[in-house]
Order: C-alpha cells, then sequence, then structure tokens
C-alpha cells in the first residue's frame, strides 16, 4: 500500500526509512480504530423500535414500490424469465390452433411434435406471458384510456362514475358506521355494564361474514344503494365496537384516577379524559377499519343491481381487458393509499402532542 | 394518638423547636385517620396489608411516611385520597368522613399523569374547569400557578416535551390549583436523579411556606424524609402498621448543610434502626439514642 509510506500527517512520502515502522504502525492503528468503531446515532439500518432518519424513510417507501414493478417489469419484458404461453402466428398444420390464439408450451411442443412425425406442417408463434398478467405499459396505458373510453353499452356509467358510486357508497357505509360505533365502543370501553351487555352479542355477530347478509339486506332494502350500504355498515360496524372499545380501555387508568382527584365527576371523566386521550388511538383504528370498507365493497356492489368499481372490473375480467382489470385495481389502491396519506396528515394536526407517534 | 405528639425522649430540643412543635399540636386537624384497615379480596387468611392505622395531621404541617418497600405506603395514600376503599376505619379531612376521590385531597403520583392531550396550562386549569370555573379566571389562576413553580416560560408546551422533574412540577401546580385540604404526594420525586431530587425538595418547602397546604408526602428515602418532614410516619409491615411517629428536630427553613448536624444524623440513625432492624423483634427494645443539647438559631 502507498499510503503506508506516507506521513499520516502531512501526506508527503517519508525520506526517512527509520520513520517508516513508525509511520506504518499510525496508519495501521487508524485504519483498525476506524474499522472498529462501530456506525452510531442514526446510522443503523436496522434499530429495534428506533426511527429512520427522514431520508431513509423516504427511499424505502419508494423502494416499496419500485421492488414489485421491478420484478413486475423483468417478468413481461425479459422473454426467458417467465413467458409460459406461446401466440400461434401460423397455425400449419394443427386443426384447433388459430392465428392469435394463445397455448400452453409444452402443449404446443407435443402438436408441432405430432406434426412433424406425422409430415405435416408445424405452427410457428411467439412465447408471451398469459393474458391475466399484462405489461406494465398496458396497464398504464389502460389507466388512462379506461377513463376516456365510453361504455360498451349506452346507459352504463363512466369509469369515473363507478369510482364516484363506490367511493358514495364506502362513505356512506363507513359514516353510519362511525356515528353508531364510535360513541358505543366508548362506552363499552369505559363502562363494563355497557361492555357485558353488548360486546357478547357483537362479538357473535362480528363472526359472521358480511356477504351472507347480502340476500336479506336486497330482500329488506330493495336493489338500489341501500342494501350496499348495509353490507359495508356491517362489516365495518360490529369490528369497530370490539376495537374502539378495546382502544378505549388501553387508556392508563392513573390518568382516570389523577383526573377524579382533580374533582372530575362521571360525565366529565368519560368527556374530558377518556374521549380526548383515546382519541388518537381511535383515529389510527378507524383508518384501518377504512380499509375492511373497501374489502366488503367488492362484495356489496356485486349484489343487487351491479355497480360501482367492481362491477367494471368483473365486466372487464369478463371481456378479458385484463390490462383495465389492473388498472382499476390499481386504482383502488392508489385511493385508498392517497386517503390513508391525506388522513395521517390530518392526524398529525389534529394531535399535535402526538408528534413522535406516527 | 396522644402519643404520636410527645416529643421523643432521646433529643433535647431547643426552646423554639419545641416551640414550634407545641404551635403546630395547637392547630385545627386537618386529616384524621382511625383504625384504618385494608385487605385485599382473596387474601383473608394472610396478614392485612394496613392493620390498624391511626394519626393525625394538623393544618399546614408537612407529614412523611415512611417504610420498607412493598409496606403498604402507596395503598395508604391511596385509601386517603378516596381511590381505595377502606375494609374498616375511617379518614376524615376537615372533618368531613372520605367516601371517593375529591377536589379537597390534591394529589400528585410518582407515575407522571399530566394529560398529555392537554398543554401545561390546559392541565393546571383542569381542577378549577371541573369546578365550573370560568375559561379567563381559571386561565389567570393556572399561569399564577405555574409562576409559583418555575414554568411560566412553558405554559403553551405539552407534557411529553418537559423533562420529568418539570412534569411533577406541572403536577404540583395542577394539584395545588384546586386549593386542597391536603396535597398527597406519593414518591413524587421518586423518578429523578439525585441533583433534580434535591433541587425538587427544596422548591416543595418554598412552595409550602408560600401557600396555606397540608402535605403529606410518601418517601422510602430516609434523607427526603428528614429534609422535608415536621413528622415523619413510620410505617412497619406485615401487617401494615406504624412503628413510630417521629418529631423531626431540626430548625426551619430547611438547607442542605443540615443533613450533617447531629438532629438530623440522629433522626437518621433512629429511622434505619425501624426500617432495617437487623432482628425484627428487637426493634421496641432498641436503646436510645442520647445526644449532646446542640445549638439552634431561632426560627425566622
Ligand atoms: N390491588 C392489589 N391487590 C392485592 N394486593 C395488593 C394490591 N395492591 C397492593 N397490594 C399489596 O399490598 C402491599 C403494599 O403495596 P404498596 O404498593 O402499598 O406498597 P408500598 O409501601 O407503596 O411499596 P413501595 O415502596 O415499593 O412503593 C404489597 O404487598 C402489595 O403486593
Ligand atoms: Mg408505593
Amino acid at each position: 500500500m502507498i499510503v503506508k509510506h506516507l506521513s499520516p500527517v502531512t501526506g508527503l512520502p517519508h525520506a526517512d526509512p527509520s520513520n517508516s515502522a513508525v509511520t506504518h504502525a499510525a496508519s495501521k492503528s487508524m485504519s483498525t480504530t476506524t474499522q472498529k468503531t462501530p456506525r452510531r446515532g442514526n446510522g443503523g439500518w436496522l434499530q429495534v423500535r428506533k426511527p429512520l432518519s427522514r431520508k431513509k424513510s423516504l427511499w424505502l417507501a419508494q423502494g416499496a414500490f419500485l421492488l414489485p414493478l421491478l420484478l413486475w417489469c423483468a417478468i413481461s419484458y425479459v422473454p426467458f424469465l417467465w413467458h409460459p404461453m406461446i401466440t400461434v402466428q401460423n397455425p400449419g398444420s394443427v386443426d384447433y390452433f388459430q392465428p392469435g390464439m394463445q397455448v400452453d408450451r409444452a402443449e404446443f411442443k407435443e402438436q408441432n411434435q405430432k406434426q412433424i412425425d406425422h409430415g405435416g406442417l408445424p405452427a410457428t408463434g411467439t412465447r408471451e406471458n398469459p393474458v391475466y398478467l399484462p405489461a406494465p405499459h398496458r396497464v398504464a396505458k389502460a389507466l388512462v384510456t379506461a377513463f376516456l373510453t365510453p361504455p360498451i353499452r349506452d346507459g352504463e356509467p363512466w369509469l369515473h362514475e363507478s369510482l364516484g358510486h363506490s367511493i358514495r357508497i364506502i362513505f356512506l357505509g363507513f359514516l353510519f358506521s362511525a356515528v353508531l360505533g364510535i360513541p358505543l365502543g366508548l362506552l363499552c370501553g369505559t363502562f363494563a355494564l355497557v361492555s357485558k351487555l353488548g360486546e357478547p352479542f357483537v362479538d357473535f355477530v362480528r363472526y359472521m361474514p358480511a356477504p351472507a347478509f347480502g340476500a336479506l339486506s336486497v330482500a329488506i332494502l330493495g336493489i338500489d344503494d341501500a342494501p350496499k350500504v348495509a353490507i359495508i355498515f356491517v362489516g365495518t360496524f360490529f369490528q369497530m365496537v370490539l376495537v374502539l372499545a378495546n382502544t378505549t380501555r388501553s387508556l392508563p387508568i392513573p390518568l382516570l384516577e389523577a383526573a377524579q382527584t382533580l374533582g372530575a365527576g362521571r360525565r366529565q371523566l368519560l368527556m374530558n379524559v377518556v374521549v380526548p386521550g383515546v382519541l388518537p388511538m381511535l383515529y389510527r383504528d378507524m383508518r384501518i377499519l377504512l380499509g375492511w370498507a373497501w374489502t366488503y365493497l367488492i362484495v356489496a356492489e356485486l349484489i343487487g343491481a351491479s355497480s360501482g368499481i367492481s362491477f367494471f372490473i368483473y365486466q372487464q375480467a369478463k371481456y378479458r381487458n385484463y390490462d383495465n382489470v389492473y388498472a382499476a385495481i390499481i386504482l383502488i389502491g392508489l385511493i385508498g393509499l392517497g386517503t390513508d396519506l391525506i388522513l395521517k396528515g390530518l392526524g398529525r394536526v389534529f394531535f399535535p402532542w402526538e408528534k413522535d407517534k406516527g | 394518638m396522644e402519643e404520636a405528639l410527645v416529643l421523643p425522649d432521646y433529643l433535647d430540643l431547643s426552646p423554639e423547636l419545641r416551640k414550634r412543635f407545641e404551635s403546630i399540636a395547637a392547630r385545627e386537624t386537618i386529616l384524621e385517620v382511625s383504625h384504618l384497615r385494608k385487605e385485599f379480596p382473596g387474601m383473608e387468611n394472610r396478614p392485612p396489608i394496613l392493620g390498624d392505622i391511626s394519626f393525625e395531621v394538623k393544618r399546614r404541617e408537612f407529614i412523611c411516611v415512611i417504610g420498607a418497600s412493598g409496606c403498604g405506603k402507596s395503598t395508604m395514600l391511596r385509601m386517603l385520597g378516596g381511590l381505595e376503599p377502606c375494609t374498616a376505619g375511617e379518614v376524615r379531612v376537615s372533618g368531613k368522613s372520605v367516601h371517593g376521590p375529591g377536589a379537597d385531597r390534591g394529589m400528585v403520583f410518582q407515575e407522571y399523569t399530566l394529560f398529555p392531550w392537554l398543554t401545561v396550562k390546559k392541565n393546571v386549569m383542569f381542577g378549577p374547569r371541573m369546578a365550573g370555573q370560568g375559561r379567563d379566571s381559571s386561565e389567570a389562576e393556572a399561569l399564577q400557578w405555574l409562576e409559583m413553580v418555575g414554568l411560566a416560560d412553558r405554559v403553551d408546551a405539552y407534557p411529553n416535551q418537559l423533562s420529568g422533574g418539570m412534569k411533577q412540577r406541572v403536577a404540583i401546580a395542577r394539584a395545588l390549583a384546586n386549593y386542597p385540604d391536603i396535597l398527597l404526594m406519593d414518591e413524587p420525586f421518586g423518578a429523578l436523579d439525585a441533583q433534580t431530587r434535591s433541587q425538587m425538595q427544596r422548591h416543595l418547602l418554598q412552595i409550602w411556606r408560600n401557600v396555606d397546604v397540608t402535605i403529606l408526602f410518601v418517601t422510602h428515602d430516609l434523607d427526603e424524609a428528614i429534609f422535608l418532614a415536621d413528622r415523619i410516619v413510620v410505617l412497619g409491615a406485615h401487617p401494615g402498621r406504624i412503628l413510630e411517629i417521629i418529631q423531626v428536630p431540626v430548625d426551619r427553613p430547611r438547607s442542605q448543610a443540615q443533613a450533617l448536624s447531629p438532629h438530623f444524623l440522629a433522626v437518621k440513625k433512629r429511622l434505619e434502626q425501624l426500617i432495617h432492624p437487623e432482628d425484627p423483634d428487637a426493634v421496641k427494645s432498641l436503646p436510645m439514642i442520647r445526644m449532646a443539647r446542640v445549638g439552634t438559631e431561632a426560627e425566622p
């Protein structure tokens, strides 16, 4: 190493060889210390319950999206990675092959072998991925064109109309859930009486899958939006009561005791301690529950008169427009992520004392 | 109860101190604890957590309660605060029997119990607001108390932005804003470092000198108890009972320097004998400590 012959201080070569041993030792000890000193502070990526630096978090968040996208691109654009199908170009002498038809690679090989054995003309084709996995650029294109394409039949909604309809159903269903569920959850978590009276039954209903009420709610509420809203309600309300009750119970008792020694009565304890005390946690719970509402939407929209984004997906899948299907699914994801980020940001405004808790 | 007020005969007292103790004894009784007993459900065939506890606290007195860990100090304090029901016996504050928590008994706990969603100022305003006081007047009140505990510049901070010592000062201000008859404190400085702790002790004494409030202070730190208290209630365990009530023959205002005074050391020695006896049965037959009379300066 050249460095060994340089003075660590001046960086100049040593003329005096008797000095070089010292320099050697010095540079060696220097390099070992720099190696041995562990990186401290915000240096580590894997620290137990420590927040990452802002820059690192941003990198990771991008990576979280880039990695799956890269994988998808690789599978789509690098031919030998997957491409298990063959799209027939020229059917040759195979009876049932047609141009544009997709067949399994093994099947294609077998049929061609048969033709070769019998002196027929082998078919030609290109390797491709199955239709249900369109390439990213096609989905990206569909994401735009789906909004610009008029519906196939007159009177059917445009994509943005379907989407608007879905959002309205979710909003209404979740609103009803919240209006009833938040007070009930708070009461269950505060008063043992309400909890003992309400929670066993709620727990019982909770295990019944919400879609099971589909036919029933159509029979009762008709075929329009009402049964769909009802499904969202059933799907989220019962979970909400139990989740919020547990959250409410996690409020530290000493806070309640302190309030009592300051003269707070029962009503004041509820309104001035329990409610503000659990509000940030409640808000976080509601953000998670809102995600569940989207899950139930898919069922809700297929009962009665089909509508909304789920109907769009269902229909496009039937026409084998899988790029549209992916576009719609990604759209739901984007809407969900967008709402959650907005709600998270609002949470920081609503609950300034919760700053370092995400 | 009478014997509690008898001066321990192992110490000679200066006339000034004697006069002080006599004047305290002549004041009205703020807290009256009689035959207090505590058992927790399901522990019937074991000795009770607290046996038969009786004592009185006079107005503006500073009482420390000391005892080995687990002897029931916190339990007793919670009973006085009304947070824990009594198995038997009675607690009276200013003559009124205690049944449940109330604003006449302020409490400060070891763990931090400030409301994290309220700013420092609003935390202190909590009590007055609960009592139906208007926003403006409770705010003025809160600012005044925060000034007293030296936090006038942090009124708009949230509790999680404060140090441990600051949090406890806010907790004290919050309790005092209700003008309680008695302030019950359960190892409020237990989680603080030594430096902050002694700072807080001096600070508390200063507040106590300026405010008409009686303080019952639980601690397991002997020096803290002697530094703060007029009288020290020494609790023993199994069952929790009063071993002795010691009058602290150290002049006020107190200073750190007194920690080396013979009176201070004598009390400390006695407390050590009571709390950590070599032979638990020998407590009663301990030889009394004799010591020379020490000249004390007159009280200001
Ligand atoms: N809720 C409860 N149920 C049963 N036993 C309890 C309960 N609370 C306290 N105890 C018991 O009562 C005894 C006294 O507890 P306490 O907390 O009052 O002690 P302490 O003197 O404050 O101790 P420390 O100095 O460690 O704070 C302990 O033995 C404890 O196990
Ligand atoms: Mg305790």
